[in-house]
């Protein structure tokens, strides 16, 4: 190893940590901020207090906002699997013309400007008479997540040996039982990674959703960026240490079980 | 068939003088005051089991690894310090690593661009390596569209193309296939012959080694057991390892309990044995004797052991009989040709002179 | 045979039937919808729109922006990748939480702590002035150079991550290859190493841009009104001036220039591609 090398190794080091506490400054920030006695954003905090997470009971459409979110995610997410499951097949195992197309034309949403497609929505329902707030945010999230789903479930079936598919029919499941009963689990990994990055991006959505909700029909990313405006409280701060807490927890669940490196893998 | 008749010692093999080098990996020593000269023109080997430091010798040579202590000599240049682009040492790696995003032509050209050749004086030079190689025709072809045969003789006409003074080999035949492999050492070494060609190779294979190289270094655990031609290691093991890595053979622990103008008698669980040695009464030894030596039908003066055979191998050319082996006796005997006067479960009494007995002494 | 394959190319139809209509449709529907007017088609909105001096320093800010964000965090992540490929054990562990955990955060809680820091009594002015750096309080936000750094900072894994997966697969025997055959450390650098981690570099690089001429969230929480980017036309148009064909027409604009990223990193992948 030469001198130069040493220096450059060393160099990019230090990049790496720099960027290390770059990643993780605002995260800090915000916990700590969460904490503080005071209505402004003054670090060091004055003191420590937790009225602004027991102010978060009482706000008024947070849990109303968490539970849309929720409920979006988790469903969108799962049409997103099932439809994802059956065009990555379609993919990897089918032959024909235009399938790298097909594989390109389903993650292409992930390249799209948010706030466009919600445009392009909010024009489209509304030519075609679809009023509600729910149902058209159901459908908008659906394109979300499945781009997620798609990118991982491409690449791991691409890996899988189907061969296993094969010897499940020879020992006398039809083929969608073998799909089911041998493909699914051995891709639990890349569902659990996609399925989790497309709830994610389902919960945290705003471009898009701004367009389509209404009055009784708010997200919580929305919600949030209300309460910004109207009241630019250290209580936003709370909120998003509770997101981060999530966060951590499913991380570290997806850790125990997949693997932090297998997740970014993909 | 190898004409340089060597000792295992000998003068004037200062070409590469590797001296006293040492490297620890986290805090245990891999190999301690090594020292390993060859001569100009000669094709050596390392050769040993996985994880005796073959490779990490191979490296700090290169100049990819740095020894903790020692100096590597080239040619009279000290390269001790020198990092590995600045030493003219070439490697051939197990993997080729020929670069994916050039073609052929590129990669064999590759050194001499990184000493500043400049694009049109080095076609020239390009295509007599390939030449050499017999892979001229292949020169603007991508690498990925390369046969496993293919890509290692860019990788070798890439490693000659600039005239190194030594040329490193890690395991260049492990990835092809048997026949190939056996076409490609003869190749290689009538081309590294004929270009007075120093080259070092690293090997597990105890068969390449012996078909590729004018010496042989056996380590083990970081030492060199023995370095020596070929013959010399087949018929004058210098240690129980590098009989046994080496060549096959019968083997039994023993004890010598007498010893007479350099005649020992050896006590073994299959009775005495006489043995050529100085060792004095009470060493612990192991005694061995080459399967092709020994024969079932001794005469009086030979060593002689009583075996029940548990199989009869027949390979053709030679039929191997084999009776049963426990952790530290082996009985193999090799006949020629077909033999079917032999057969599981008989006992049969087998012998070989007294001078044929390779002896070595071990820790009790 | 053939019955077979047709029949697994079906599995593929509910997905693509559902993103073609809920998708493509809808987008193309505005883009022809943006050409469209009383008397046929025409480009007059286009033109309209690209006459204002107003309209076209918010494009040219936008794509600036996008720029400097994607430049920004590429120079922070190449070596960062490096250093990640290094790095095993618990180091290794470090780096990929630092990488995950904010990528799951999501954009709001991220701009708006950018907000936080940024602010005149912030963490970073206070830290500036305790410092010594500064005598007194730098403004920040509302600055171009703040929205940079902060969309760097929420777009920074999602640069780092090709990156490193290409390192990752760039066999160490590679450059050992290359010095032995007598390259410099630059020459290995720039022949060898460079060449074969460009396309993680496109790649990160052209999600990052897309990403960055997209957002909506980060400039408004850091730049505000002031300082506009497409997005922020867009949504004004539609949320606050009700004037819906000129917030088509941006988001025509917008959509233009998404799609020709993608196909032009798509183009420059393959020709990476093909080299190899």
């Amino acid at each position: 190893m030469t001198q130069t090398d040493r220096i450059t190794i060393f160099c990019a080091w230090v990049i790496g940590i720099v960027c290390i506490i770059f990643l993780m400054l605002p995260i800090v920030i915000t916990v700590i901020t969460s904490f503080t006695s005071s209505a402004v954003y003054t670090l060091p905090p004055p003191e420590w207090s937790l009225r602004w997470y027991r102010s978060l009971e009482t706000r008024s459409g947070l849990w109303d906002a968490v539970k849309l979110s929720l409920n979006l995610a988790l469903i969108s997410t799962a049409l997103s699997m099932v439809l994802g499951t059956m065009a990555a097949i379609a993919v990897t195992r089918g032959d024909f013309r235009g399938k790298e197309a097909i594989a390109t034309f389903t993650v292409s949403p992930l390249m799209m400007p948010g706030l466009v497609v919600g445009v392009a929505l909010l024009q489209f329902f509304r030519e075609i008479g679809l009023r509600d707030a729910y149902w058209s945010l159901l459908l908008a999230h659906v394109v979300i997540t499945l781009p997620f789903v798609m990118r991982t479930l491409l690449a791991s079936m691409s890996a899988f040996d189907f061969s296993l598919i094969d010897a499940a029919r020879t020992l006398g499941l039809s083929y969608p039982r073998a799909i089911i009963k041998v493909l699914i689990p051995n891709l639990a990994p890349a569902y659990l990674t996609g399925g989790l990055f497309a709830f994610l991006a389902s919960m945290d959505n705003y471009p898009i959703s701004i367009f389509l909700t209404d009055a009784r029909n708010k997200t919580l990313p929305i919600k949030m960026l209300q309460y910004l405006e109207e009241q630019p409280d250290p209580s936003l701060a709370a909120i998003s240490s509770g997101l981060i807490m999530l966060a951590i927890i499913v991380l570290l669940v997806a850790s125990r079980t997949v693997g932090l490196n297998r997740m970014i893998d993909t | 068939m190898f004409d340089k008749s060597t000792d295992s010692t000998p003068r004037e093999r200062h070409y590469l003088d590797v001296a006293g080098v040492a490297k620890s990996f986290k805090g245990t020593a891999v190999m301690d005051q090594m020292h390993f000269r060859v001569a100009k023109g000669e094709l050596v080997s390392l050769l040993g089991p996985s994880g005796c430091g073959k490779t990490t010798l191979l490296r700090i040579i290169a100049g990819l690894l740095d020894a903790d202590t020692g100096n590597i000599v080239l040619d009279g240049r000290d390269v001790s310090s020198l990092p590995a682009h600045k030493r003219n040492i070439s490697v051939v790696f197990q993997n080729y690593a020929l670069f994916p995003h050039l073609t052929v032509a590129e990669n064999v050209g590759f050194g001499l661009r990184a000493r500043g050749m400049s694009t049109a004086n080095v076609i020239e030079p390009v295509q007599e390596a390939l030449a050499l190689v017999r892979m001229d025709n292949f020169a603007d072809r991508p690498v990925s569209a390369l046969s496993g045969g293919q890509q290692q003789r860019v990788a070798v006409a890439r490693a000659l193309a600039v005239s190194p003074d030594l040329l490193l080999l890690d395991e260049p035949f492990s990835a092809l296939d048997r026949k190939l492999r056996e076409t490609m050492q003869i190749e290689l070494k009538s081309l590294l012959r004929s270009r007075n060609i120093t080259a070092i190779f690293v090997t597990h294979d105890q068969d390449e080694a012996m078909g590729v190289s004018d010496r042989i270094a056996v380590m083990n655990a970081g030492k060199i057991e023995q370095f020596a031609d070929p013959s010399t290691l087949y018929a004058r093991p210098a240690s129980p390892f590098v009989m046994d890595f080496v060549g096959l053979s019968t083997r039994l622990a023993g004890r010598v309990t007498a010893q007479k103008d350099g005649i020992a008698t050896v006590e073994t669980t299959s009775g005495p044995l006489l043995a050529q040695c100085d060792f004095a009464a009470g060493t612990a030894v192991q005694i061995g004797v080459r399967p092709e030596l020994i024969t079932p039908t001794p005469s009086p003066e030979m060593n002689q052991i009583t075996v029940q055979l548990d199989d009869v191998m027949t390979l053709g050319s030679k039929t191997v009989l084999h009776a049963a082996a426990t952790s530290d006796t082996q009985f193999l005997c090799e006949l020629s040709g077909i033999r079917n006067d032999f057969a599981r479960g008989q006992t049969v009494t087998w012998g070989w002179n007294v001078e044929d007995t390779l002896i070595h002494a071990v820790p009790s | 045979m053939i019955a077979r394959t047709n029949r697994i190319a079906l599995l593929a139809v509910p997905g693509l039937v559902f993103l073609a209509v809920i998708y493509a449709l809808p987008l193309a529907l505005l883009l022809f919808k943006s050409i469209q007017s009383a008397n046929g088609l025409t480009l007059a909105s286009y033109v309209d729109f690209f006459a204002d001096e107003f309209n076209r320093v918010v494009l040219w800010r936008t794509l600036r922006v996008a720029l400097l964000t994607t430049l920004l965090a590429l120079v922070i992540a190449y070596p960062t990748a490096f250093a990640m490929a290094r790095a095993k054990g618990i180091w290794l562990t470090i780096f990929l939480i630092a990488l995950v955990l904010p990528m799951s955060l999501g954009v709001i809680v991220k701009a708006f702590a950018w907000s936080i820091l940024f602010r005149s009594n912030g963490f970073l002015n206070t830290t500036l002035q305790s410092l010594g750096i500064t005598d007194e309080p730098v403004r920040m936000l509302f600055t171009e150079t703040a929205l940079i750094i902060g969309a760097a900072n929420v777009f920074l894994p999602f640069m780092v991550l090709p990156i490193y997966a290409v390192i990752r697969q760039l066999h160490s025997s590679l450059p050992e290859a290359a010095s032995s055959l007598g390259a410099t450390p630059w020459f290995r650098f720039t022949r060898v190493t460079l060449p074969l981690t460009l396309p993680g570099v496109v790649a990160g690089s052209a999600f990052t841009f897309s990403l960055a001429i997209s957002m909506y969230v980060i400039p408004s929480l850091i730049v505000g009104e002031r300082q506009q980017t497409l997005s922020m036309l867009i949504a004004r148009s539609f949320l606050y001036l009700r004037n819906e064909s000129l917030g088509s027409t941006i988001s025509a604009v917008l959509l233009v220039i998404a799609i020709f990223v993608v196909l032009f990193s798509s183009w420059l992948a393959g020709r990476l591609g093909a080299r190899q």
